[in-house]
């Protein structure tokens, strides 16, 4: 065995200085084993060269503050103090509510379970198909609020012709200053009445209708569920016919053969 | 004119995160080759590169530049794939497909070579990947620098803290053992002959 396998193998990489390259040149003229030798050791490398690593996708990107030492524990961003918590949740709650308040749910054919709420729905399409559905109108705050404001006005026009029309007649009449005021505190008495009853059944009204308006809501949305319950119905009715064709067909197949 | 590995890593110093970037772009391939074969797991593999540019960047203030900066990174690549092999306490596993897809493989054709010819060098490879997850770490980690990365004696001596004969001695030992193991497997040599 020669003992020249440092030369060897910087002669294989190359490695060797222009002296010793030529020395181990002339060595190898002599030398059939580090011939062969380095013959083998050129084919492994040729071998050694097909061994290559997959192609994963890697693409590292360091990004500020990852890069840095380790983080302390994440501070809070931002906290919630017990009243702002309490205002969101009344709020959470409230638009819940709203959204519920007009719930649809619908099973149609072709149409799969159809859920929505108040908030895609325009009070008019809701209105026409609550009164179609139900014959109760709906409440229309602005028309109210106008006949409210015209009979305020009329009450106003009567009390300021009473107030015209008292003073002249006491006057004609020769009435005392007092009992003039003192009529004039009936008629404004009389006055603030009528406006606390007609303010009060207005405020009836209204809570009325919005009763009116929740009891639709809830029956629209019973009647959505039992048209659900009986669309599974229907459906698991459906199967277990299937399966039981099925089983019949089997059996009666086992029995011809 | 792309700017020089030096040039970026003085930049990074400074700060600018983009240069690190392209240092990283530069170099993370052939980390992530150098560990795969170092450890033979894909996965892992790409965990030790991830993991060498983290503390590449977290250290960049410490280096001085004596070496270049792809030693500098092949160092810690190597140490903490020596990690992780103590860490596993097993020997690396050449990782590769059970078998050849040769619709993949037509796709890597060239001109030059026959879809016959890359399906036998896809089988070399493994073959190789095998017999090499064999080799001791020492030789191993030697051959892998001096042949897929195209380090010299010098420098392997330097990353494996060992004397240039030592070096030489590992990569004469490696490719012997080599040599060996793939013609016990039957694997004929018909590359680089």
């Amino acid at each position: 065995m020669c003992d020249r396998q440092e030369q060897l193998i910087g002669f294989l990489y190359n490695e060797l200085g222009p002296a010793d390259t030529h020395a181990f040149r002339q060595h190898l003229d002599a030398c059939g084993e580090c011939r062969d030798e380095l013959s083998d050791l050129r084919a492994t490398r040729g071998q050694i060269a097909a061994w290559t690593p997959p192609e994963p996708d890697l693409g590292f990107h360091l990004v500020r503050g990852a890069a840095a030492a380790p983080a302390p524990p994440p501070a809070r961003v931002f906290g919630i103090s017990p009243a702002w918590g309490l205002a969101a949740a009344a709020i959470l709650v409230m638009a819940i509510g709203a959204a519920i308040a007009n719930l649809e749910v619908r099973v149609g054919s072709g149409e799969g379970l159809v859920i929505r709420t108040g908030w895609g729905r325009t009070l008019a399409s809701g209105a026409a198909t609550q009164s179609a559905d139900t014959g109760v109108q709906p409440v229309d705050w602005k028309q109210q609020a106008q006949q409210l404001d015209q009979r305020l006005r009329e009450i106003e026009q009567v009390l300021a012709r009473d107030r015209a029309g008292s003073v002249q007649n006491a006057a004609a009449s020769g009435m005392s200053e007092e009992d003039v005021l003192q009529r004039v505190r009936d008629v404004v008495g009389r006055s603030e009445t009528r406006q606390q009853r007609m303010l009060a059944a207005g405020l009836a009204g209204i809570t009325r209708d919005f009763n009116a308006q929740r009891r639709i809501d809830l029956a629209a949305i019973d009647q959505g569920f039992m048209r659900l319950q009986n669309t599974s119905g229907a459906e698991a009715r459906q199967a277990r016919e299937l399966v039981q064709k099925m089983n019949r067909y089997m059996s009666t197949s086992l029995q011809t053969k | 004119m792309p700017s020089t590995d030096e040039e970026l890593v003085a930049r990074s110093m400074g700060g600018d995160l983009d240069s690190f970037n392209q240092l990283v772009l530069r170099w993370e391939r052939p980390i992530y080759a150098l560990a795969y074969r170092v450890i033979g797991r894909e996965e892992d593999a790409r965990d030790v590169a991830q993991e060498t540019f983290l503390r590449a960047f977290r250290a960049l203030k410490g280096f001085k530049g004596q070496a270049k900066f792809s030693s500098w990174l092949y160092r810690i690549t190597l140490n903490l794939c020596r990690d992780w092999i103590r860490r596993e306490k097993r020997t690396p596993v050449a990782q590769a497909p059970e078998g050849v897809d040769i619709i993949e493989l037509a796709g890597e054709t060239t001109p030059a070579e026959s879809i016959e010819n890359l399906v036998a060098r896809h089988e070399l490879g493994r073959a190789v990947g095998k017999a090499m997850s064999m080799l001791p770490e020492e030789q191993r980690t030697a051959i892998i620098l001096k042949e897929y990365h195209g380090l010299t004696f010098q420098e392997i001596a330097d990353l494996l803290d060992c004397p240039l004969s030592t070096v030489k001695t590992r990569l004469y030992q490696g490719l012997t053992v080599l040599r060996k193991q793939l013609r016990e497997a039957g694997v004929e040599s018909t590359f680089g002959k």
